[in-house]
């Protein structure tokens, strides 16, 4: 493996991590809580993080991760309990904006560039979370635990600022409380070296220490992480005396004197905190995980057994595996109908075939699952953006996710994120009202509801973005078009023709540029973006009841299944999704309007013909229509008859992009999207139902 | 319909420094063929192969001069009949097909015959007259032996449609 690989792993394996994290943080922040799993599976990502940074030597991220560790080692310890209502918003805060970072420097490590060292700020905030933290911590353990004196200096209004009775110890008033350096291991036995030291100069008589035990207990290593070494001494000689041993030593980070009278809360011992040093990992904390692992609960432990079974691979060997499966699935056609074979009767053959192709569609449908992934994940991306949004907004906004598990193919997943963060910024900003009054009166919830959906409908995958907002004010967009020269104020336009100024380039109705949206580029941007998917965006919107985006975006299965039909030489593929059904009919069954327009009837609905050879100026093919037979196809919202000459029958194809020179032609607005290899080598061309439609009305 | 019985007469493999830019004289091979009479020449560099014998699939809605695609080894490649690029009538009879790969766009083009591959020097390559309507043509030169003019093709206009 070489240095790029793991480079390459540990990027991969912290990105997933950090999306899990973030969405155990926006769970939690909902039920303003973490269950004591969620807090498991935080301390794990956080040492796992931790670890790995380290290894990679990015030392500011191990830094970070150390801390937010630390802070979830107590509360791991104190159950969620030890965080006041009043901090939690600042945990959640905290958690997300370490997300947030994280994934900032991810980038940065990706695109090689520097990482940013300053983290102080950020681990200042971290640790005075801790402190506050801390300074809950007396309340809810035994009385037994010492309460650390100095940590809470930060929660003045805490009652544990001052210590709690039971602590310390009134015939040894003379204390001093020394922390070691983050992460330099063994902190107990340094402990037990510094008591040897003191003992030297000053008789067993006159000290205590606590934790006590520290020679032979290494559990007590933790408890000096986090509330330090308290030494306690008879008189204040000797604890100058072993403050001066304290100097001497190594890995002190910080002593503080201290009285045991209850003495104004002193300076915070963090802040004279100085860098950490490399080797995070120390022996008793790499215990813990493990400690955390067996007192998850099963559900947790289940998860971890899933995580296991899950391999990550590139997708160029994806995309190689496809190419080699659809070359199969041609050779394979080539072999069986092979025009050698003609005449001959070779049963044990056709057998042998018939298993093969049974075969070659099982490996075809499992190459081709190996490339699909449910949308869960960008949908779940867009719960922190309402999150962060309603909150810089003050607008109560619920995200509702329907159908995050329908699965589409990896390149399409990743470029549907930015259109739909997009459509949903844009319904927070613009849509759901200002004013929570506005929304009583109209009679709706005062929360305001955004539904993210996804569908598959086998050959598109429809997405909608649905808000309960004041809706699309035809007026208000009509004016801003004309100012903006969109519109000319001469014309007047329809419902839907203002709807799709919304989508022209450089318009943007809000009346300020927000730092969400509203930067004069907009929808334009999701409508390119998702054209350039080959899919479709539509809005609709009803004022004062909010605005549906949608958008259609084909699967681009790179095989699937069609159905080969020829007119006059041409031989046209036609996805078998789209076929409803094959009809032969005579000249007397059809119908004719008065624009030579030609319908015919079906069951209880009359239905337009489109005949292919007209449509494509086809040099050969049938003209009367009792000689060919009429394909009824339905896309979308359209539903109408293609008149061919002949089915060929069904085959599986493996759809091949036109060469870019061709698509220069805007040949795809007549419904041709690709073309497929035959089994015999010639080109069959594939139709798009919906698209040949809507070129056909438009003709 | 049988497969597609691929007659290669002449193919270069896939080059990443094409060897002509290793000579002192400056100077490049071009391919030169016959279309309607004229003498095109095409940089050697650009040319995949030529083949005798193809089958096109007709693509509808394309302009006339595009007579269709064809499957080249699993390759979907267009074909463009020069003759009628150049607004001349189609010719009657075969034809070869030339495969271009210019900057990533693989493009056929029928010619009528192909001649001879010379080495041209850069410097003999004149402008064309500037009052000339010659389309698709970036320069001419006098072949070396005399036998005529060729006229070279431009790609860079050949490849985008107007």
């Amino acid at each position: 493996m070489s240095s790029n690989d793991i480079l390459d792993m540990y990027i991969y394996e912290t990105n997933s991590l950090l999306e899990q994290l973030e969405t155990i943080v926006l769970d939690a922040e909902k039920e303003n809580t973490f269950s004591q799993d969620n807090v498991n599976e935080i301390f794990r990502i956080m040492h796992t993080i931790k670890g790995s940074s380290a290894m990679m030597e990015f030392d500011s991220l191990a830094a970070v991760s150390h801390r937010i560790e630390d802070m979830f080692f107590l509360i791991r310890e104190g159950t969620m309990s030890v965080v006041k209502d009043a901090d939690r918003p600042a945990l959640f805060d905290v958690m997300l904006r370490a997300v947030d970072y994280f994934r900032e420097e991810m980038e940065k490590v990706e695109a090689e560039e520097p990482l940013n060292k300053d983290v102080d700020s950020f681990l200042a905030n971290i640790n005075s979370l801790i402190a506050k933290i801390k300074g809950e911590e007396p309340a809810e353990e035994t009385p037994a635990a010492p309460p650390p004196q100095a940590a809470p200096a930060a929660s003045a209004p805490a009652p544990a600022a001052v210590p709690a009775a039971g602590s310390g110890n009134p015939d040894f008033p003379h204390e001093l409380r020394v922390f070691f350096d983050d992460g330099c291991g063994m902190e107990n036995l340094r402990a037990y070296m510094l008591v040897t030291s003191i003992q030297s100069f000053c008789s067993d008589a006159d000290f205590l220490y606590e934790p006590a035990g520290v020679e032979s207990d290494a559990s007590t290593a933790e408890k000096i992480i986090d509330e330090g070494f308290l030494l306690m001494f008879k008189n204040p000689e000797n604890r100058e005396k072993s403050i001066a041993v304290i100097r001497e030593a190594g890995s002190v980070r910080s002593y503080q004197p201290h009285d045991y009278v209850p003495a104004p809360p002193q300076e915070e011992p963090e802040e004279e905190s100085v860098p950490q040093s490399n080797d995070a990992a120390a022996a008793p904390k790499a215990a813990a995980p493990a400690k955390a692992a067996a007192a998850a609960a099963p559900a947790a432990a289940a998860q971890q057994h899933q995580k296991e079974s899950l391999i990550s691979v590139g997708l160029s060997k994806l995309d190689q595996l496809s190419a080699i499966v659809g070359e199969i699935v041609i050779t394979e056609a080539m072999v069986t109908a092979s025009p050698d074979l003609k005449g001959l009767h070779l049963d044990a053959f056709s057998k042998s075939a018939r298993q093969l192709r049974k075969l070659t569609d099982e490996l075809q449908d499992v190459s081709m699952s190996l490339r699909m992934i449910p949308v869960s994940n960008t949908f779940q991306k867009m719960n922190r953006i309402v999150r962060d949004m309603s909150k810089k907004l003050n607008k109560q906004v619920k995200l509702t996710l329907i159908g995050e598990n329908t699965e589409v193919d990896k390149t399409i997943v990743d470029s549907i994120g930015d259109p739909i963060m997009h459509m949903v910024r844009n319904s927070m900003d613009h849509g759901i009202e200002e004013n929570v009054e506005d929304r009583v009166a109209a009679g709706k919830d005062p929360v305001g509801e955004i539904v993210l959906s996804a569908e598959d409908t086998g050959s598109e995958v429809i997405i909608q973005i649905k808000d309960d907002g004041a809706g699309v004010n035809d007026e208000a967009v009509l004016r801003k078009a004309i100012k903006n020269g969109i519109a000319s104020p001469d014309v007047e336009y329809s419902h839907k023709e203002i709807l799709n100024f919304l989508m022209a380039p450089g318009f943007s109705t809000n009346q300020q540029v927000t730092e969400f949206s509203g930067r004069g580029v907009g929808m334009d941007v999701v409508k390119s973006g998702v054209e350039s998917l080959g899919g479709t965006v539509s809005i609709t919107s009803e004022q004062g009841r909010g605005m549906i985006t949608t958008m259609r975006i084909p699967l681009t299965m790179a095989i699937m299944d069609g159905m080969e039909v020829s007119v006059g030489d041409s031989i046209f593929t036609i996805p078998i999704n789209n076929i409803r059904s094959t009809l032969k009919v005579t000249a007397n069954d059809i119908l004719h309007d008065s624009v030579n327009g030609e319908m015919v009837k079906i069951m209880d609905g009359y239905y337009p013909v489109v005949r292919a050879r007209d449509f494509y100026n086809l040099p050969t093919g049938a003209e009367e229509i009792g000689d060919g037979i009429l394909m009824w196809l339905e896309s979308g919202d359209c539903s109408y008859c293609l008149f061919v000459d002949e089915l060929l029958g069904e085959q599986q194809i493996v759809v091949k992009p036109l060469p870019a020179y061709v698509n220069s032609f805007d040949i795809k607005n007549f419904g041709i999207t690709g073309c497929s290899i035959l089994g015999d080598g010639n080109i069959s061309i594939i139709l798009d139902a919906g698209g040949l439609f809507a070129a056909a009305r438009g003709a | 319909m049988s497969a597609v019985n691929e007659n290669v007469l002449f193919q270069i493999q896939d080059e990443t420094n094409p060897p002509v830019m290793e000579e002192t004289v400056e100077s490049r091979k071009y391919l030169i063929f016959i279309t309607d009479d004229l003498r095109l020449g095409v940089d050697a560099e650009y040319v995949v192969e030529i083949l005798n014998t193809h089958t096109a699939t007709y693509l509808p809605m394309m302009p006339d001069y595009i007579r269709g695609i064809f499957n080249m080894r699993g390759q979907i490649i267009p074909i463009m009949d020069i003759r009628l690029r150049l607004g001349k009538p189609p010719m009657e009879s075969e034809s070869l097909l030339v495969v271009l790969n210019y900057n990533g766009t693989q493009l056929g083009i029928l010619v009528d015959s192909v001649e001879v591959m010379l080495d041209i020097p850069n410097a003999s390559i004149l402008p064309i007259p500037s009052q000339s309507a010659q389309k698709l043509v970036s320069g001419m030169c006098t072949l070396p032996d005399g036998s005529g003019t060729m006229l070279v093709l431009d790609c860079d206009q050949l490849i985008p449609h107007e």
